[in-house]
């Protein structure tokens, strides 16, 4: 079942007096339900700017983008905050965590903003936290971790919400190949447990391989 | 809300430098400004008491257009009888009569020109503290009509010394020379000139022989529980002595409109102060606050691309301000309170200045005296302020743009 589908979607930035820059030129495609997708591309290649309309944190210049048959470009702002809190989670390539929040309360945190009681949040950030290996790690600030364990804690932070998809813009770009590695192979587990649907940004080979699908990118549009 | 409250409270204490920095320049200000305002009430206080305890009293009774010409043809009739009529009202402490004139005094050496008063001692030691200033020899009691007190000042121009014999001369009742001899018996010393330089007292009965005044008298003077009751105690004379058209009531402040006049132009100028206090305090909020917001701008782009709607990073911001202002403004109140309480106990030492506050009817210690309204006035402007000024930065926070936001270092 689709997922989510765009139809000829364009994203175009003024960067200056009279510079624009086209960085999709029309991208049409669908992604299903527990679907683990790469989309791969050179930089400059539209994928950030792709994952951003995705998850609605931006609006295509032209286009739609249909989730669960839903056209997320008509939604208001405080409904796109809605729709992001509750369908999409997010890992970013910098990890993105509160640095004055632990571990526990960076996973706690997304679960407070939607209201959920306190103890099914302890109980919910701990359990998720011991899923990504991090049991032991609850009560550490994100200084006090690695990459590789901060990053862990985006993706429990991303699973926590119980999204319908994780969005991960380069995860692994700040990784070395052997966290990475581990961290792709915790999100296929979660992929394939929780049936939640990854999408991910990557111009690294050894990444793409871990994918399902790859769907490649190049100067704004789709390669066939 | 209770989401947003609950994250606001965290973010406070999970902040405590840049928390403790907000509440120091709330806490500070506000001390400041409660200790500055306790200050001013206290010299305040303390020159209204000084004033009307040291000769005029709080309120004073004449007869209608005596204070425009104060002359003796202006006396009150059956002054007893008045007295007793508003002796009762709760708000009075006591009262005392007095024959006033303006005459000349003479020594064997010199002359000058003097108010002569006639007074009760013994009620007019309840209603002024001019006795308690003789600096040499002693106060006169009510029947003695041989004896006569005089400043400082005067005694030096006239170079007499006590026992030594004076002369008073001035227009009786009638219109006669009114003239009489009295043996020194007392030199005041107050620190103001109007009275060390130009007063002589003389016992009322005596007054009354000199002028022909029998039964009569120039002023009641009343002195009451405290000043506060000026007005209300006023009203309550005034009914009292409806009936009679011919008398006037008048307040100290309008006795002397010009201590009035001081004492308003340094609330006036406190009430400056007060602005001053709070654009300072708010300024330095806003600064904190924003710098916050800034400093933050990557953690806000972050709850922004995650799903938190503006409004919630606007009362997010809000309430951090709400509570950095309230903690702030008890900080703030047990500080200028405590010190202010403290001060009032021990004083304020100023003798360097005590010539310049003298002339004020102030002394060399200053009390300061805590008011409730003024407190209340101070919190609640450095509450307001420090919750107004977090506005902008909220919703600056609350606009931000996600992407370029988590871009931010």
């Amino acid at each position: 079942m689709n997922l989510i589908k765009t139809i000829n979607l364009k994203k175009t930035y003024i960067t200056g007096k009279d510079i624009t820059t086209d960085a999709l030129k029309g991208i049409t495609l669908e992604i299903d339900t527990k679907e683990f997708l790469a989309i791969a591309g050179p930089s400059g290649s539209g994928k950030t700017s792709l994952l951003n309309i995705l998850s609605a944190l931006d609006m295509p210049t032209s286009g739609k983008v249909l989730f669960e048959n839903k056209d997320i470009t008509e939604k208001d702002i405080n409904q796109l905050a809605d729709f992001r809190l509750n369908k999409i989670g997010f890992v970013f390539q910098s990890y993105n965590l509160i640095n004055t929040l632990t571990a526990f309360e960076n996973v706690e945190y997304i679960m407070l903003l939607q209201g959920r009681p306190t103890a099914e949040r302890k109980d919910k950030a701990e359990a998720i936290l011991k899923r990504v290996g991090l049991g032991n790690y609850l009560n550490r600030f994100p200084n006090e971790m690695s990459g590789g364990q901060q990053q862990r804690v985006a993706v429990a932070r991303a699973i926590a919400a119980e999204p319908k998809v994780i969005i991960a813009d380069e995860p692994t770009a700040n990784l070395d190949s052997k966290t990475a590695g581990l961290l792709m192979d915790l999100m296929l587990e979660l992929n394939e447990e929780k049936g939640i649907t990854f999408i991910f940004s990557t111009h690294d080979p050894m990444i793409m391989k871990k994918a399902k699908r790859i769907i490649k990118l190049k100067d704004g549009l789709i390669e066939k | 809300m209770y989401t947003q409250i609950k994250i606001a409270w965290r973010n406070i204490i999970r902040n405590k430098r840049r928390s403790s920095l907000t509440i120091s320049a709330v806490g500070f200000g506000l001390g400041a400004l409660i200790f500055l305002w306790a200050f001013v009430d206290g010299a305040h206080f303390q020159m209204i008491e000084n004033y009307t305890s040291l000769l005029c009293g709080h309120i004073q009774i004449h007869e209608k257009g005596y204070r425009e010409n104060p002359k003796l043809e202006l006396y009150i009739e059956n002054s007893d009888k008045i007295i007793k009529q508003i002796k009762k009202i709760p708000l009075i402490k006591a009262i005392t009569k007095r024959i006033k004139t303006a005459g000349l005094i003479s020594s064997a050496e010199s002359s000058a020109g003097v108010t002569i008063l006639g007074i009760e001692p013994d009620k007019e030691r309840l209603v002024s503290s001019i006795s308690r200033h003789i600096s040499s020899g002693k106060m006169f009691n009510k029947n003695d009509d041989k004896t006569i007190i005089i400043g400082k000042d005067l005694a030096k121009n006239l170079n007499v010394s006590l026992g030594e014999k004076i002369v008073i001369m001035s227009q009786a009742l009638d219109g006669s020379i009114a003239a009489g001899a009295y043996k020194l018996a007392g030199i005041l010393n107050t620190g103001v000139d109007e009275i060390d330089k130009g007063i002589a007292l003389i016992s009322h009965k005596a007054a009354e022989e000199l002028f022909y005044m029998n039964d009569k008298t120039s002023e009641i003077a009343i002195r009451l529980k405290s000043a506060e009751y000026v007005k209300t105690a006023s009203e309550q004379i005034k009914e009292k002595l409806k009936m009679n058209q011919n008398l006037e009531i008048s307040t100290w402040e309008e006795i002397s409109p010009m201590l009035q006049q001081w004492i308003e132009f340094d609330k006036g100028f406190i009430i400056v102060i007060v602005f001053v206090v709070i654009i300072v305090v708010g300024i330095g909020i806003l600064n904190t606050v924003l710098m916050g917001v800034l400093e933050r701008k990557r953690e806000f782009g972050i709850l922004l691309a995650i799903g938190c709607h503006r409004r919630e990073i606007v009362c997010m911001v809000a309430w951090e301000s709400i509570f950095l202002g309230i903690i702030g403004t008890i900080m703030g109140l047990l500080l200028g309170t405590s010190i202010s309480l403290y001060f009032s106990h021990v004083g304020i030492n100023l003798k360097l200045f005590a010539n310049a506050l003298n002339s004020f009817y102030i002394d060399s210690f200053i009390y300061p005296k805590l008011i409730a309204t003024h407190i209340l006035f101070s919190i609640s402007s450095v509450l307001i302020t420090s919750i107004s000024v977090s506005i902008y930065p909220a919703f600056h926070a609350a606009n931000l743009n996600p992407i370029e936001a988590i871009r931010s270092v």
